[in-house]
């Protein structure tokens, strides 16, 4: 605990800006040395994807290689350069303080995704997760908007989420690519890159025009009788889509483009979480907070409950809507058995383990579900035992999930850390 | 702060100390790649499979590594669980041919999987050999990806031309997984080669139930009202015996007729007596076989304690074709690309490549043109080899 406390002391005046470039250096370090030189001398046939963690576990001789290599490459690097770059950076987190918020953030994530970038481009496998892991804060976030922000239990978002994907394939594979469903593509193949955003968007708003299947029948309904009607709805969506052999029924839809790099997932994200914390931080947002806390209260302060409920989840079931879209061609697959219990279980994991009521708690849920899920992979069956275990812990020791009823603040995120500076 | 810095150097220290191979150069290693479902849905089939490969690679290490050109390499097996879901093959195969370097993969076996993961191999030019996948689309446009098992359209033929000659049946009926991919294909190719022998209307039931539903009394009862002579199921281990049983209670007497899904060796084990006496169209027949194929099922059985079912064979055959693939290219050069390029234009040549499942050759697309196998659940409730059907 003495260590512990000490340490918070020493990295407590380290500004985000110093945090980042630490990021950097550690991820410059491993791009440029990684192979060649570190995980050579440490004995490791290659550089370790996932910060060693597949190499632990498949061969416990690697261990020490491993944390080694950790150590020298991360660790070491982030704490000394975060240290020793804050003199510098404070002042600099300071003047960024006086200019428009958007400035300060749109510097920080530029930075932030390069460092991603470059750290998910050392490897196509680490691209590939990173891509999934950011879809899943797209539908974490979207869901939290449902069963946080509204306090209901809706299980229909793999259903929302195969109409995205459906839609938002259909009109690729129909407009810009040459495929045996639909025949030549009716528009240049060049124009796709372009054309892909309002793709996504139909699909984006097929689902939520999908969500109203669920929101009118449900309006007078809470709780238990929400989530079995929700849960109707995805088996419905499953069913209708199996049956349909104009979009290949069970066989699925394969072929779509790659249209999915990780700078246009990176860019959905960011849209999506500003858009989802402006919309909670809204006079909306509070008056979702209030019919969750109390409808027939919230209707008497002159709050329209019907209207803010259905806006509520007209929007979640867009967002993940635009989920299916991206992870459909991620995949350049789809079937209507991905969109169905398991996935459910998926999402509903990422979010209660993540925190309700909190976009933070989300992007944590659906970032540690993710990485955990592919970190365990060496361990086949023991996995599915660790993963709901870890879940059942978490449940019973923080009911509402890791980080709950807390919203992002970019401004104090990114504020100068310099306690003299400030008078402290 | 000191004691951060003492305890890092003491975990450098072992670090160092204890990665025995360090400072040693990369050797070049043979590595093989199995994308399997060893949890989800059939964790019987990634078992399967799992044992087949170990089997394939102690004859491997028996024999000192694999020889190619002259020279013997050491082969690792990489296996990888697809939890029997497509993302997760996909990231699988992802893994194995960015971060794991190997030559070529096996796997994933069911068409789910083997379809999006195909893609992935053949965007990255590396060999994949699924040695179940029946859809079209897994190796349709794609030179990298080849399959060890032929195709619904010429299974459903098959079928329908054995009830025909065997019982002399005129009417079917066909109770299938709407929501599988493999049973819907295979139930429309079937009834479609069935009305081609008897005319249209010659199937007088084609119900369907969606994947995890146990109870079938519903469209049973259409199946026994509607007069079909003998009843056609394309399902897997897990439902077979259920509609089996389910049909016999509401008093169905005819025969009823499977496809290659029910080759696993739990369908007789759940299923009991009820299951005697039925036939199934197969890739290979346990019971009765000779040679090679005797060899690897006592072996198997002996090591793991159970008859092996298809798709431990098909993944034999499927490393055995890799292996040959391997040593036809001639030279192992240590970079990995042009190694990959080379195993996939030998493989693509490979004539009469005589596999436990039956003889192979690959056509264009990378599918094998081999035999069915129709099998006789006899008395004993082994897979008896009854006739074989070629193409």
């Amino acid at each position: 605990m003495e260590i512990a406390k000490k340490f918070k002391n020493t990295f407590s005046t380290v500004p985000m800006l110093s945090w980042l470039l630490g990021t950097l250096t550690a991820v410059a370090i491993e791009y440029f040395w990684g192979y060649d030189y570190i995980s050579y001398y440490l004995g490791l046939s290659k550089i370790p994807v996932l910060f060693g963690a597949l190499i632990m576990l498949k061969e416990p001789m690697m261990i020490p290689g491993a944390i080694g290599y950790d150590l020298i490459v991360y660790v070491i690097p982030i704490l000394l350069i975060a240290k020793t770059t804050a003199f510098f950076t404070n002042p600099v987190a300071a003047i960024l303080e006086k200019m428009p918020l958007w400035f300060s953030v749109i510097l920080h994530l530029l930075l932030f995704y390069y460092t991603l970038h470059l750290w998910a481009g050392i490897n196509d496998y680490r691209n590939i997760i990173v891509r999934l892991t950011l879809i899943s804060i797209i539908l974490t976030i979207s869901i939290n908007v449902i069963n946080g922000y509204q306090g209901e239990f809706s299980c229909s978002h793999p259903g929302f989420m195969a109409i995205g994907a459906y839609v938002s394939s259909a009109l690729t594979l129909f407009l810009f690519a040459n495929d045996k469903m639909f025949g030549t593509a009716l528009l240049p193949q060049e124009l796709g890159p372009w054309g892909f955003p309002f793709i996504l968007i139909a699909g984006g708003i097929a689902a939520s025009l999908g969500s109203l299947l669920v929101a009118i029948p449900s309006f007078k309904t809470r709780g238990d009788y929400l989530a079995i009607i929700s849960l109707a709805f995805m088996f419905i969506v499953k069913s209708a889509v199996e049956n349909l052999n104009v979009i290949g029924g069970a066989r699925g839809m394969g072929g779509q483009p790659e249209y999915a790099p990780l700078p246009i997932i990176f860019i959905w994200t960011i849209i999506c979480i500003w858009v989802i914390h402006n919309f909670v931080t809204s006079i909306m947002g509070k008056a979702l907070n209030a019919v969750r806390d109390d409808e027939a209260a919230s209707e008497s302060m002159t709050v329209k409950t019907r209207k803010t409920k259905m806006t509520a989840f007209m929007f979640g079931a867009f967002w993940a809507g635009i989920a299916g879209g991206l992870f459909a061609h991620v995949i350049a697959y789809i079937n209507p058995g991905m969109f169905s219990i398991n996935r459910l279980a998926e999402i509903l994991a990422m979010v209660y383990f993540g925190g309700l009521n909190s976009i933070v708690g989300s992007i944590v849920g659906a970032v540690s579900i993710n990485i955990l899920g592919e970190a365990l992979r060496p361990l086949e069956l023991f996995k599915w035992i660790i993963i709901p275990l870890i879940l059942i812990f978490v449940m019973i020791f923080r009911p509402y999930g890791l980080i709950s009823f807390k919203e992002i603040n970019a401004k104090r995120l990114l504020r100068s850390k310099h306690k003299r500076e400030q008078g402290v | 702060m000191r004691k951060i810095t003492v305890l890092i150097i003491v975990a450098l220290a072992f670090a160092l100390a204890f990665s025995s191979p360090a400072f040693s150069a990369r050797k070049t290693v043979i590595k093989i790649g199995i994308n399997a479902p060893m949890t989800g849905d059939i964790p019987k089939v990634g078992e399967g499979s799992k044992y087949a490969a170990l089997l394939w690679l102690e004859d491997i290490e028996k024999a000192g590594g694999l020889e190619v050109g002259g020279k013997k390499y050491e082969v690792e097996l990489v296996i990888e669980d697809n939890e029997s879901k497509a993302e997760s093959a996909v990231k699988a195969n992802m893994k194995m041919i960015t971060q794991d370097d190997v030559l070529a993969i096996v796997g994933p076996q069911s068409s789910k999987q083997a379809v999006p993961a195909g893609e992935v191999a053949n965007k990255y030019k590396t060999v994949m050999i699924s040695p179940w996948s029946t859809n079209p689309a897994t190796t349709m446009d794609r030179p990298y990806v080849f399959r060890g098992c032929f195709l619904d359209p010429f299974q459903g033929p098959v079928v329908a031309n054995f009830i025909t000659e065997e019982f002399g049946y005129t009417k079917a009926a066909v109770l299938y997984d709407v929501a599988s991919d493999y049973p819907k294909g295979l139930a429309e190719v079937f009834k479609a080669a069935w009305e081609k022998k008897h005319g249209a209307g010659s199937v007088v039931a084609y119900e369907s139930f969606t994947t995890k539903d146990t109870d079938f009394s519903s469209q049973l009862t259409k199946i026994v009202k509607s007069g079909a002579q003998v009843l056609f199921t394309p399902q897997y281990y897990n439902e077979v015996p259920l509609i089996v049983q389910q049909a016999k209670d509401l008093g169905w007497k005819g025969p009823i007729v499977g496809s290659d899904s029910w080759g696993s060796a739990e369908t007789v084990e759940l299923c009991g007596e009820a299951c005697y006496g039925l036939y199934f169209s197969s890739h290979y027949a346990a019971a009765g076989a000779k040679g090679a194929t005797k060899a690897f099922i006592d072996r198997y059985t002996e090591n793991y304690g159970y008859i092996p079912d298809d798709v431990a064979a098909l993944t034999w055959d499927a490393l055995k074709l890799a292996q040959q693939a391997i040593q036809d290219s001639g030279k192992i050069t240590g970079r990995i690309e042009k190694d990959r390029a080379a195993v996939r234009d030998s493989l693509a040549k490979i004539k009469n490549f005589a596999g436990i499942t039956g003889n192979m050759t690959f056509t264009e697309e990378g599918d094998p043109i081999k035999c069915a196998v129709i099998v006789k659940i006899n008395d004993n409730g082994e897979y008896e080899f009854y006739k074989s059907s070629c193409p």
